[in-house]
């Protein structure tokens, strides 16, 4: 469990979110539907993002469980962590710690995807408050702070705001996915 | 809590069935992906779970000698998806497994669930169909194939007997240069069920053209093999849109209306068909 | 206006954090020491009697608590009109309406408890379709309408009908110059009640104290409402009630007014003190929380030849659903901007929420102006038609500008934002006048299509919040509200509100991230697109007060009048002299001397706003001022159509808000592209179906669908204009409704632009798509 063994003993028809939630009091990881619907409560079991909601406890014994608590190490945050605070993708927060477990499957899997590997790993996590773009823009931000190691600054910022106005006029910032992006 | 039940993980298969054929109420869980929601919901409440996704030999994804492919009861969809030989030689099966559900379910989905849940909206059945392929099954009374087409009962029914589990799915060699292909309505492109699903494939040395759809009939359902040669796209795309809609009987659900599976299959058939000769409309 | 240093630029969340790494905490992840959980029985049935509910069984399930049913509780709920009960009590109105509630040790328990109570229902006639219930012979949905207690003079429910309130607003002689006008059209459409589908779902914790106290949690966006309500129905103090809103996971309006508080108390109650959970499955979500209202409209209007749009009369039928306590509101709101952001002399309209026997409507983004403006609009593309006119040219002939009224009688100025510029923007975004590029396949098409939007805040006219900043021994600034930030950006906003007054850096301002009603100031409720607006101007006077002390303070440190002192840059100094500056930090105490003497003290300002110069409309003409403030905006789409599986792919989106001042460029964008794809939601694939015994089909992920990652829109383009607001915080007006309003009609007067066919139903799904492209390519068999 995020790297350290846990041991316990529970019921077989006890979930592992209700696990995580429940009995290791690891609340950051959501239920949104409890059908496999939404993705809020996707962790990675060893190494794949999975639905929580959709495991059994029992099933992750001898696994590995990663969940949004173990994403950033040491008190520091995750390269992937920054860009999503970065790049403005996130509003209400619910359904960020299973999007950022999603992202962190799919760096791992593929370290610098295209577009449309983005979204397809993304999709199965529902987002009622920022229309997506946003967070497809920090997973390739992220992708690209750590294909290029220390490329300075992140540069979601700039790209996700479009910082000055002109003439009464903000101008229209560039938007991600050209071409790419759809599944 | 998905209900109150016991949970067994066996490692051998002869175990497996001993413990699925021996307990009243048991159920296999292989991904979960409609087991658990199922039990979730308090329709279905077993009293056992045998997880089968420890079994030896049920996580074997291999291509025979002559290209034949088989796929164990513990592989998931991303498994197949990330298999090279699958990719290559069924790129129809491909497509069907890359349409279900979502990423993170993919990790857990697994191919002979699809088919045992028997759903008449699964994307695996038809692009299966159409390969020919079989599933093996294991039993209280030994072992046997089931083609896919003899496989499904009707709604959520299958051929399988009382004990028997399904250990893999069997695909024969392909005929050289298969060609193959899977298209599916849905009503987002994100993640959803079929409102029709349509597969095919071709041998384009025999000119024999197989098609099979689902969601549109209490169960998948293959056609009777189409004959194409000397036919252009068009006139076989019209041929096989006819075939479909004569075996289609689609109901109204909140998915869609039957008049809308009936408008849209043919569409599907033809897409299919085109793809496979090349030409036509897409 | 002096140079701006934060307000204006894309600082990311402060909470942000706490959110990417789940430290954030909701409603269901806190833990108070021996939580029961609760769960509740729902009804079957959209209209029944309760004959008897035996609750043995479940009473006798280990760990159950306590068991409640309507008999148990006499008391009716609501903000504007009380017509709601905790659980249903005699009859049940609509199916998923809760019937009773079961509190035990582990939900489990709670549901098995559930299971086990037997309920004995004689069904009764029910009605669903508020056309139907609008009839004399329909069956009443709340026969007892008479005694209800609602705001007067504000709502008219009409005992003896199912109508829960007319509002009508009458201007000019609009009968009179339709007759006159040399084009008349009449067009009817509807929209489907809809859910906001917040990924949180509605919560709440209650914790019953000792003397009659209570302690809540809940999801909720109205901290202050929920406690005055509270307060109201059980006859209880103000300050007996303490309600904390922590990190709220969405409400989009569906979290406004009260929720499972009241439930969740009595529960509480009934165990003796034990605190207790509940929170809704989605499924109960989708079944028992309330949704977006329906809409039945029929819209005609005139026109002169050249293009001038003449007179517009309105009938819009909402359909409520069992209760109409925050539809009244909608239905007011939406009827005086029912006619869109047009200069008309003549309107007549009339707006009636309707009760029917399905689960009932609330507030969703765009309050009722989504659905009110999907008819207006798709109109106004079918009148510009008419009369030969590019719909940009007829719309930009007849838009508000200043010297016109709006049908309300309110004056139109510069100062309410440029509708006109938002349209022009938008088209021009879009390439409008250059035909849609070739599509990407013989079988698909393309087309084009605007649509413009307004709305102002809807609230009381008395509507009033307050702000409180305090100093930290560091020097830095603590901001305190009421106003719930869940997701829209309000608290960012305000920080950088205060930086810039107080003339401090972005990461030295914080905001207390916990609505607590005994800690924070009051708030009306987090509604309305109103609190960067209220709370923002709130929170520079709560500045102007800490500035104030900070001088006086300085002032008698520095032996200088307070009025030479300036405050920037965290110190305060003389105007002339900047070297002679004090550190915040070595006044926000109070100031000691050398010598030990000390002056001053803590540091805490506070500001308020109140809703300035609005009146209740007059109840037959709908005259008087409802708005604080208008916001203004165009979309402009170009999309593709498959004509064979009726699909539409949105290729682009123009959206042009008028916002008066873009205080964060970051945050104002996410609500642009988060409104526009909520919006796209609505247009093309969602909506509540029901089966003819009024059982909702669609109560789960599985059936009902909402956009995901790959149903973005190719190319979206917010543009922002800055025409300022008189009155607003920099010249700021609200904008996290707007951007979802109209996305429908673009893409509805898009789809005409593309396939020459007219679409008056959402949603825009392929099936309907498909329905009418088969039916418009059908031979007729009347045509020679
Ligand atoms: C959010 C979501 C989206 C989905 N989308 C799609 C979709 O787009 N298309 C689609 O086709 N399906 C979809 N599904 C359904 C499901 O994911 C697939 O059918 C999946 O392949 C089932 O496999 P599984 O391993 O999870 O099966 P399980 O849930 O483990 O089992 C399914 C059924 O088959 C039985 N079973 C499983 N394995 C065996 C075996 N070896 N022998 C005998 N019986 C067995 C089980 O007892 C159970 O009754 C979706 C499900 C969810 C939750
Ligand atoms: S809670 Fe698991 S997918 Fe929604
Ligand atoms: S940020 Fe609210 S659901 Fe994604």
């Amino acid at each position: 469990m995020n790297g350290r063994l846990e041991t316990a003993t529970v019921p077989a028809g006890m979930t592992l979110l209700e696990f995580l939630r429940g009995r290791l009091c690891l609340v950051g990881t959501k239920e949104g539907c409890g059908i496999g619907e939404c993705g809020a409560c996707t962790v990675l079991l060893d190494g794949k993002p999975v639905t929580a909601c959709l495991v059994l406890a029992v099933e992750a014994d001898g696994g590995a469980v990663d969940t949004i608590e173990g994403e950033a190490r040491d008190g520091e945050l995750s390269a992937l962590q920054k860009a999503f605070i970065e790049a403005g993708a996130i509003q209400c927060g619910f359904c960020t710690p299973g999007m950022i477990m999603s992202a962190r499957g799919l760096l791992r899997r593929i370290p610098n995807p295209t577009d449309d590997e983005i979204v397809e790993a993304m999709a199965g996590n529902l987002c009622r408050c920022t229309g997506y773009e946003a967070i497809l823009e920090a997973v390739r931000v992220a992708a690209q702070a750590k294909a290029v190691p220390h490329a300075g600054q992140m540069v979601a910022g700039q790209s996700a705001g479009g910082s000055g106005s002109q003439g009464g006029r903000l101008s229209s910032p560039r938007v991600p996915g050209e071409g790419g992006g759809r599944g | 809590m998905l209900g109150r039940f016991d949970y067994e993980r066996p490692t051998n298969l002869a175990e497996a069935v001993r413990l699925f054929a021996e307990t009243p109420s048991a159920a296999i869980l292989a991904g979960g992906t409609d087991l658990l929601v199922e039990l979730r919901s308090g329709r279905h409440a077993p009293r056992l779970l045998v997880d089968v996704k420890r079994v030896d030999g049920l996580r074997r994804l291999d291509v025979g000698p002559r290209g034949d492919l088989t796929i164990g009861a513990a592989v998931s969809l991303n498994e197949l998806l990330e298999h090279a030989a699958t990719r290559w030689s069924f790129p129809g099966l491909a497509q069907a497994a890359a349409s279900i559900a979502t990423y993170q379910l993919r990790n857990r989905a697994t191919v002979t669930g699809n088919l045992c849940n028997a759903s008449p909206a699964a994307d695996l059945a038809p692009a299966l169909l159409v390969l020919g392929a079989a599933v093996g099954v294991a039993g209280p009374r030994g072992a046997r194939v089931i083609p896919v087409a003899e496989f499904f009962a009707g709604v959520k029914r299958t051929t399988l007997r009382r004990g028997e589990i399904a250990t893999e799915v069997r695909i024969p060699a392909p005929e050289p240069e298969l060609r193959s292909a899977f298209l599916k309505q849905q009503r987002l492109r994100g993640h959803d069920l079929a409102v029709a699903n349509v597969a095919g494939a071709l041998a384009p040395s025999t000119g024999t053209l197989r098609l099979a759809f689902g969601s549109c009939a209490p169960t998948p359902i293959l056609l009777a093999p189409i004959e194409t040669k000397g036919m252009s796209a068009v006139a076989v795309g019209a041929a096989a849109a006819a075939a479909t809609l004569a075996a289609a009987s689609p109901i109204s659900d909140v998915r869609a209306s039957a008049e809308y599976r009936r408008a849209v299959l043919p569409v599907l058939v033809r897409r299919v068909v085109a793809e496979l000769l090349g030409g036509g409309a897409t | 206006m002096a140079e701006l240093r934060v307000v204006g630029q894309p600082v990311p969340r402060e909470d942000a954090v706490d959110k990417v790494t789940g430290a954030a905490r909701y409603t269901t992840d806190l833990a108070l020491p021996g939580t029961l959980r609760a769960a509740i029985l729902t009804s079957p049935h959209a209209s029944a009697r309760i004959v008897r509910i035996d609750t043995s069984a479940a009473l006798a399930v280990p760990g159950v608590r306590a068991v409640l049913t309507g008999a148990d509780l006499d008391i009716r709920l609501g903000l504007y009109l009380r017509d709601k009960r905790i659980l249903a009590r005699d009859v049940v109105r609509y199916q998923g309406e809760a019937v009773a509630a079961v509190a035990a040790d582990t939900l489990d328990a709670a549901r098995e408890a559930c299971h086990l109570l037997r309920v004995e229902y004689q069904e009764l006639p029910a009605v669903f379709d508020p056309r139907d219930a609008r009839k004399p012979e329909a069956p009443l949905v709340h026969p007892d309408l008479a005694t209800y207690d609602h705001m007067r003079g504000v709502f008219f429910p009409k005992a003896g009908t199912n109508i829960a309130h007319h509002q009508k607003v009458r201007k000019g002689d609009s009968a009179a110059a339709l007759a006159a006008s040399d084009v008349c059209l009449e067009v009817s459409f509807d929209n489907p009640p809809v859910q906001h589908v917040p990924m949180e779902t509605h919560a709440a914790i209650a914790h019953a104290l000792p003397g009659g106290r209570v302690e809540v949690w809940t999801s909720s966006q109205s901290p202050y409402t929920v406690r005055h309500l509270l307060a109201l129905a059980f006859g209880m103090p103000h300050a007996a009630i303490r309600v904390h809103v922590p990190h709220v996971g969405g409400g989009f309006g569906g979290k406004a007014g009260l929720g499972l508080e009241p439930l969740a108390y009595v529960l509480s109650r009934a165990c003796g003190g034990r605190p207790v959970e509940i929170a809704m499955t989605r499924e109960e979500e989708f079944n028992t929380t309330p949704s977006r209202q329906g809409l039945y409209s029929t819209i005609r209007l005139g026109a002169t030849r050249d293009g001038r749009l003449t007179a517009l009369e309105a009938e819009y039928v909402w359909d409520a659903g069992a209760y109409a306590d925050y539809g009244v509101n909608v239905g007011r709101a939406a009827a005086y901007s029912g006619a869109g952001p047009y200069a008309l002399d003549h309107c007549s309209i009339d707006s009636y929420v309707v009760y029917t026997n399905k689960v009932y409507g609330t507030a969703y983004r765009g309050f009722g102006h989504l659905e009110v403006l999907w008819g207006v609009e798709r109109a106004m593309d079918r009148m510009a038609r008419a009369l030969g006119l590019d719909p940009v040219e007829f719309r930009r002939r007849n838009l508000l500008r200043e010297g016109a009224t709006t049908i309300t009688g309110e004056p139109f100025t510069n100062g309410h934002g440029k509708p006109i510029e938002c349209l022009e923007a938008a088209a021009e975004a879009i390439g409008w006048g250059r035909r849609p590029s070739a599509p990407s396949a013989p079988h698909k098409v393309r087309g084009k299509g605007v649509a413009m939007l307004h709305k102002a805040p809807a609230m009381p006219t008395y509507t009033s919040c307050a702000a409180i900043v305090k100093l930290d021994e560091d020097g830095a600034a603590d901001v305190l509200v009421s106003g719930v930030d869940y997701g829209q950006g309000t608290y960012t906003v305000l920080r950088q509100v205060a930086a810039e007054e107080l003339g401090l850096p972005i990461d030295k301002v914080h905001i207390t991230w916990e609505c607590d009603t005994a800690m924070t100031p009051y708030d009306w409720q987090t509604v309305a697109s109103r609190f960067a607006y209220m709370g923002g101007n709130a929170v520079i006077e709560a500045c102007a007060d800490c500035l104030c002390q900070l001088r006086a303070v300085a002032a008698g440190a520095l032996g200088v009048p307070a009025d030479g002192l300036v405050c920037r840059d965290g110190k305060v100094f003389p105007r002339q002299d900047p070297a002679r500056g004090i550190a915040y930090k070595d006044l926000a105490l109070g100031y000691t001397f050398p010598n030990g003497n000390s002056i001053g003290g803590p540091v805490i300002g506070h500001g308020r706003y109140i809703a300035t110069g609005l009146t209740n409309l007059d109840p037959e003409t709908g005259q008087g001022r409802p708005a604080q403030f208008w916001t203004y905006g165009a979309h402009a789409v170009e999309i593709e159509v498959d004509t064979e599986t009726g699909e539409i792919e949105v290729l682009r989106i123009a959206t042009a808000l008028d916002a008066g001042k873009v205080l964060n460029p970051l945050l104002c964008r996410g609500q642009v592209v988060g409104g526009i794809v909520q919006g796209l939601g609505s247009a093309v694939l969602e909506g509540f179906r029901f089966d003819d015994k009024g059982r909702l089909l669609n109560p789960n992920f599985v059936d009902y669908k909402i956009p995901t990652a790959k149903d973005l829109p190719r190319e979206i383009v917010p543009i922002l204009l800055e025409n300022p607001q008189p009155g607003g915080p920099y010249g700021a007006r609200g904008v996290a409704e707007h951007p979802m309003i109209s996305v429908p009609s673009a893409i509805g007067n898009a789809l005409r632009d593309a396939l020459g066919i007219e679409f008056e139903s959402l949603p825009l799904s392929s099936e309907r798509v498909l329905e009418k492209i088969l039916v418009a390519r059908a031979p007729r068999p009347d045509t020679p």
